[in-house]
């Protein structure tokens, strides 16, 4: 009897073991036998890849369904869901919509939260090539690092340029509405140069914009939208009120701010000029008179 | 006037505006050096440098320490100035007059060699003037805007809501060019007066005695000296 239960015990444990290496399908490192040494964009760099906060899974984890003869037997089958909102993003994801829609199954809520998002919206519902997909703001999907992690493209300190990619950009300004200079006039305010400076607390565009969920500053529900703005303020900024909140709004520099600053400028220009002219006229009498006014009225 | 002796030196700076001066040249340096780190945040240098400073939140916490201290140092500046005036025997010498008009012409003359002698200087003359009244400048634009820009939520009830659109930027505005006009005049024209002028180099010492000898209020001062020693010529 006991022989029988060890027999069928070692008889499964072998299955369990055999069974998905016969099927070896597409473990990491058999696509990576491939496509860790091919070059271009169909390149992953295996040490760069097992150091990302997915390394760990399967190539067909997200690579749900692949093409071509050279995958055959390797290839999964992607669920509908998937499969629905890779067609959704198709536009916005040449190589693999399969894949790009993949992070969905890990993060629903995520998911969930940017599809009602005006990015989500303008990308699923609008079909624009605009909109940024998980991978345009988190950066190439093998290569994720934590938000922790200075490499990351959505860390405190480098999400501001990963906003700025697109939001930099003129004609997606005119087409948005959204202020043309909203980039430089927040990397120069106070908030763009303390973060710059490294102060932790100092805020970036999520900070006060959101991430996941953000909405244009139109709709009620932005955080930076009329009474929403007093308490997102008021995050840092105990106290604040509706004229405290108005006073930044990235719009170009004001005239009389602007011609302010200018006057400023030309004052401390004309004071600059003046001193060095005396401090260098005073050397050279200086001079003058040490060489050739010896006993002169100077000592 | 005068008694019959002339000492060797005179006390022209008494002990408390030496150390209002220590406080304020202190308190200078450190705000310029923590300010500048954000002034010229994207420049290379200024994230190391600001990290030099402890990181950007304790150069923050120095920034303001410093600039308060600052601050109540003129004020205290101007009890002590009251305070002069009081005692009686204060006299009007570093007010600006249309003399230092004059003395600035005549010294331009001077430096072009159409005038063989130093225009004839009272107990300040006139850069030294223009040294002193360049702090008052500094303190009420630079100052104030830096208290403004400390206070923020409690300063923006005080202005009316028309001006919240641009208000906000002059405030930065005169904040962060003034201090850079304060920083550049301090380096060029109170150093050169004071440190790398060949007759003071390395420094002039009466930041430190408060004293200057009688030929060199003689010779820099002369109207001065004859106000103080020189009755008999009564110019």
């Amino acid at each position: 009897m006991r022989n029988w239960l060890i027999a069928v015990l070692l008889l499964s444990f072998s299955l369990l073991v055999l069974i998905p290496a016969a099927d070896a399908a597409a473990d990491a490192a058999t696509c990576l036998g491939c496509h860790g040494s091919m070059e271009g964009a169909v390149n992953v760099n295996q040490d760069k890849y097992s150091k990302s906060v997915h390394g760990s899974f399967d190539c067909v984890t997200c690579h749900m369904a692949l093409k071509g003869a050279q995958h055959q037997g390797l290839s999964g089958k992607a669920d509908k869901a998937t499969l629905a909102l890779a067609s959704e993003i198709s536009p916005k994801s040449k190589i693999d919509p399969i894949a790009q829609a993949a992070c969905a199954q890990c993060h629903p809520e995520i998911y969930q939260s940017y599809k009602t998002s005006i990015h989500g919206q303008n990308v699923i519902v609008k079909k624009s090539s605009d909109g940024p997909v998980c991978t345009s703001c988190h950066g190439t999907p093998h290569y994720i690092q934590p938000k922790s992690s200075k490499e990351s493209m959505v860390n405190h300190f480098n999400v501001v340029k990963t906003c700025g990619t697109c939001h930099e950009e003129k004609h997606r300004a005119e087409k948005y509405g959204f202020s043309p200079l909203v980039m430089e006039r927040y990397l120069e305010s106070f908030h763009g140069r303390k973060l710059k400076v490294g102060h932790t607390n100092a805020p970036s565009c999520v900070n006060c914009h959101g991430s996941h969920d953000i909405k244009s500053d139109k709709d009620p529900a932005s955080p930076v939208n009329g009474a929403n703005k007093i308490k997102t303020c008021g995050k840092c900024h105990s106290g604040a009120t509706e004229k405290f909140v108005a006073a930044i709004t990235h719009k170009p520099l004001h005239p009389i701010a602007h011609f302010t600053e200018l006057a400023l400028i030309v004052l401390t220009m004309s004071v600059f000029a003046f001193i060095c002219i005396h401090v260098l006229l005073d050397i050279i009498a200086d001079i003058r008179d040490r060489l050739f006014r010896k006993g002169g009225p100077h000592e | 006037m005068s008694n019959n002796t002339i000492p060797n030196e005179i006390e022209r700076f008494d002990l408390s505006a030496r150390i209002q001066h220590v406080i304020m040249f202190t308190t200078f340096l450190l705000l310029s050096f923590t300010g500048w780190g954000l002034k010229y945040a994207y420049q290379d240098p200024a994230s190391a440098w600001i990290s030099f400073w402890g990181g950007a939140k304790i150069a923050g916490i120095i920034h303001r320490v410093a600039g308060i201290t600052m601050l109540l140092d003129f004020i205290y500046h101007q009890f002590y100035l009251i305070n002069q005036a009081r005692k009686g025997g204060m006299r009007l010498t570093l007010v600006p007059m249309p003399k230092d008009v004059i003395d600035a012409f005549h010294n331009f003359m001077y430096f072009f060699g159409l005038r063989k002698e130093k225009p004839y200087f009272g107990k300040f003359n006139y850069m030294q003037k223009f040294d002193y009244w360049a702090v008052y400048w500094g303190m009420f634009i630079i100052g104030a805007s830096g208290f403004f820009l400390a206070f923020p939520v409690t300063v923006s009830s005080l202005f009316p809501l028309w001006s919240i659109q641009w208000i906000w930027d002059v405030i930065f505005a005169m904040h962060s060019d003034e201090a850079l006009l304060a920083i550049v005049f301090i380096l060029i024209f109170h150093f050169y007066n004071e440190h790398l002028r060949s007759e003071v180099f390395p420094m002039n010492w009466m930041w430190l005695t408060g004293k200057m000898s009688i030929e060199q209020l003689k010779h820099h001062h002369p109207a001065e000296y004859d106000y103080l020693y020189g009755d008999k010529k009564k110019k």
